[in-house]
């Protein structure tokens, strides 16, 4: 590691010892002990959801004060100016602690639609929003899936039309996360219906409290409502609030999903380290007595293959981010396996334990998995669909002709 | 010594150039029909030109002393290329063995032949079941005075087994397993060729009766000898196999992008186009596994025998699937002698159960894990 690395790392360290306590080590076999939550996505009550976020928030603050609230961002909008690279190691190092998981800011805030602002936005727009995304003030969602537009995102019937130095936006938008603590909403508009479907559309930053925002939870099958309906009725948004061209938008949306595509697929923290971890998994066969099963320990081989060959995949790709590379595939593989390791391995634990994930014993460590089982058909779909990353990849990386289109 | 990524992508395309040059489809084909199953003038220069044999050797046994890295470029290419050479019975698995028998005096012997292309050599472990586990041998040795060995019992699955100079063969002592050195003019020992699923690696049976033998490490000692050879041999196989699975994708890839039905290049239908990227996804995974192990034993991390139960197992997985998918995607014409696509599929299987299958890599997985 260069020196640069060595104290930036001690410099994380420093700060960390001095702000939070050390977590405890959810992969090492401490069967039995402690929560045994396995939720993917959250399910807690409304209110028990708004403290989550206020703490992702508080802790936000103070990771701001000390400089490592936007470590990618640049310097004249609060970031720290520094490298991708830097900013896994922060991660590496923060997962030792336990802190507030933040996710509700940085996955699609500062991860995705920071980025697009900065890429497309005028110079007020960014000074007005970015600093308050990285103090934690600001919440960011991606109002682009619509019931009729979802992988074919390009398909968005949301409409806006120009009315003066306004627009006026009508539509629905579905799937958004976080849009119900979100103060700001990066929206995709047809703005051209005559227009070939990937040149109509406009992109604007909608301010989540204007009048006509209408946020609905959306329960999923976890039971949680992670995701949200969003309905816009005659929302008023500035001109000045549009990213990009008039009509040409679908570049701003490509700015945000190439960021989208580098954020998931990374291997994580919690429920997926447990269910992919050798010695959680084999502590499970010890407590069910499954552990001389031949055919259950050669499914728990196969899925430790590739849970381990993905990791080796990151590590490439994170070692030749490094060396001052752009990744290759490695990113689209490594989605794609993420959401097929996750869904092996909860399919796996349920064989082990049969019964006792259909209803709750009581029992730690079992019925609890239902949270992951439950979740991992979204992870397949999440971020774009398996098929949707197929044909990226086929497309891009083989060569094949595109698919006849309309 | 570590060659830099300008060094490896050097040395890539010195071997790449040379295969293409030597081992094109038609010779592969002529030699898997000829006996021996290799061409000793292109293994000549192969030693000369390139000093292919001596790569991983170390540099006082006449070597380069490169590591596992190199060697691993070195193998994807011939993989791809299916060569027909003692290369993987002689350095991948014979001289690993015997740098992996601590045994200085006989790597004097026989390491420097091996590093100058002078000298092939085979490993014989396996008997008629095809298991490597050293538990399960029977082949016997007994003294016959002033330190020598008499040798009996009978080997299959030999590679290379029928032209080697050098057998190096696991036999049972009052001590256990343990590896000895046999000339390949000893008297008692004879040899026949196996007929085999993948003509491309020629294997052999060899019968031993009381054929005088010498001694290669410590008596007894070949369990723990054979488990650091398994690792590496299984990272070397597992290059090849990443190296042959890339070739069928991109082979797939091109025939999807020009062969039209329908109207249309059959890439152009998303069956086809996900099969194609269900292949890429497994040769990605195969390649940085292979390739991480190979890195993580040079850097003589703890981590590698996982790693190396990791990329066999991953390897083996990558290359059956591309090579069954290369034919689907060819259609017809892919289940025909004359296209190449059955000699990957043979190789591809072949490999996949050389060191007891996937029943037997699983579970040594599981052990490297403390599982």
């Amino acid at each position: 590691m260069a020196d640069d690395m060595q104290d930036f790392a001690a410099e994380a360290r420093a700060f960390l010892d001095a702000h939070a306590p050390k977590a405890p080590d959810r992969t090492a076999p401490s069967w039995g002990e402690g929560d045994d939550s396995m939720a993917y996505f959250s399910s807690l009550p409304p209110e028990a959801e708004r403290e989550h976020v206020q703490r992702a928030r508080d802790w936000q603050r103070v990771r701001h004060e000390h400089g490592f609230g936007w470590i990618t961002g640049p310097v004249e909008y609060g970031g720290r100016g520094l490298t991708p690279v830097h900013d896994l190691l922060y991660d590496a190092v923060e997962s030792e602690y336990d802190v507030a998981h933040t996710g509700v800011l940085s996955v699609i805030g500062l991860g995705m639609i920071g980025p697009t602002i900065l890429a497309h936005a005028q110079p007020h727009i960014k000074e007005r929003w970015l600093p308050a995304m990285y103090r934690g003030d600001a919440i960011a969602c991606q109002l682009f899936s619509e019931p009729g537009a979802g992988s074919d995102l390009a398909s968005v019937a949301t409409r806006a039309v120009r009315e003066g130095d306004h627009w006026v936006l009508n539509g629905q938008k579905v799937w958004t996360s976080v849009a119900q603590h979100s103060q700001i909403g990066l929206a995709l508009t047809r703005t051209n219906p005559d227009a070939p479907k990937h040149r109509g559309i406009t992109a604007f930053l909608v301010p989540m409290d204007a009048p006509g925002v209408e946020v609905r939870p959306l329960r999923q099958m976890t039971g949680g409502a992670d995701f949200n309906e969003v309905f816009l009725t005659d929302v008023r948004i500035p001109d000045d609030h549009r990213l990009g061209e008039v009509d040409g938008g679908w570049t701003v949306a490509l700015t945000t999903l190439m960021n989208e595509r580098a954020t998931v697929g990374s291997e994580g923290v919690g429920p997926v380290a447990a269910a992919l971890s050798p010695d959680h998994l084999s502590a499970l066969m010890r407590a069910t007595w499954t552990w001389d099963d031949r055919a259950l320990r050669a499914r728990l081989a196969e899925l430790l293959v590739d849970a381990l060959a993905t990791r080796h995949l990151n590590t490439r790709a994170l070692r030749m981010l490094r060396a001052g590379g752009t990744p290759g595939p490695e990113m689209s593989v490594s989605k794609l396996m993420y959401g097929q390791n996750l869904t092996r391995a909860a399919h796996f634990v349920s064989d082990v334990l049969g019964p006792r994930i259909i209803a709750d014993t009581g029992q730690w460590g079992t019925y609890a998995w239902s949270e992951l089982l439950l979740a991992t058909p979204a992870l397949r779909i999440l971020g774009g669909t398996e098929e949707i990353m197929k044909n990226i990849l086929a497309e891009r990386v083989l060569g094949l002709p595109k698919e006849v289109r309309s | 010594m570590t060659a830099d990524e300008t060094g490896l992508r050097e040395l890539r395309a010195s071997v790449r150039e040379f295969l293409e040059a030597k081992s094109p489809e038609e010779a592969v084909r002529k030699l898997m029909e000829s006996e021996p199953r290799y061409d000793p003038a292109v293994w000549a220069q192969a030693a000369d030109q390139l000093r292919l044999p001596g790569l991983v050797i170390p540099e006082e046994y006449g070597g380069d002393g490169f590591g596992l890295v190199e060697l691993g470029v070195v193998l994807e290419e011939m993989g791809r290329a299916l060569l027909c050479a003692p290369f993987f019975a002689t350095v991948v698995l014979a001289a690993q063995a015997l740098l992996a028998s601590g045994d200085r005096e006989a790597c004097a012997r026989h390491l420097p032949g091996i590093a100058a292309g002078r000298t092939t050599a085979a490993l014989a472990v396996a008997e008629d079941s095809g298991s490597w586990d050293p538990a399960l041998i029977s082949a016997r040795a007994v003294p016959d005075g002033e330190g020598a060995w008499r040798l009996t019992g009978r080997k299959s699955f030999v590679i290379d087994g029928t032209t080697a100079d050098l057998l190096l063969v696991v036999a049972r002592t009052v001590a256990g397993p343990s590896l000895f050195a046999v000339d390949r003019d000893a008297s008692g020992l004879s040899a026949g060729p196996m007929e085999t699923l993948d003509a491309t690696r020629a294997m052999a049976r060899l019968t031993f009766d009381a054929v005088p033998a010498t001694l290669v490490g410590a008596d007894g000692a070949a369990g723990r000898t054979m488990a650091k050879v398994l690792d590496v041999a299984s990272v070397g196989l597992a290059a090849e196999q990443s190296g042959g699975a890339r070739r069928c994708l991109e082979a797939s890839a091109e025939h999807a992008r020009t062969r039209h039905q329908f109207g249309r290049p059959i890439g152009s239908f998303q069956a086809v186009k996900h099969k194609c990227a269900d292949m890429l996804v497994q040769v990605e995974l195969a390649e940085a596994a292979s390739r991480e192990a190979a890195r993580l034993a040079d850097e003589g991390s703890a981590e590698f025998p996982v790693a190396a139960a990791v990329a066999h197992a991953c390897c083996s997985r990558a290359y059956m699937f591309a090579a069954m998918e290369n034919i689907q995607v060819h259609g017809g014409i892919g289940f025909t002698w004359e296209h190449p696509a059955h000699l990957y599929f043979r190789r591809a299987k072949s490999s996949q159960l050389l060191f007891g299958g996937p029943a037997v890599y699983l579970e040594r997985l599981l052990d490297r894990l403390g599982i």
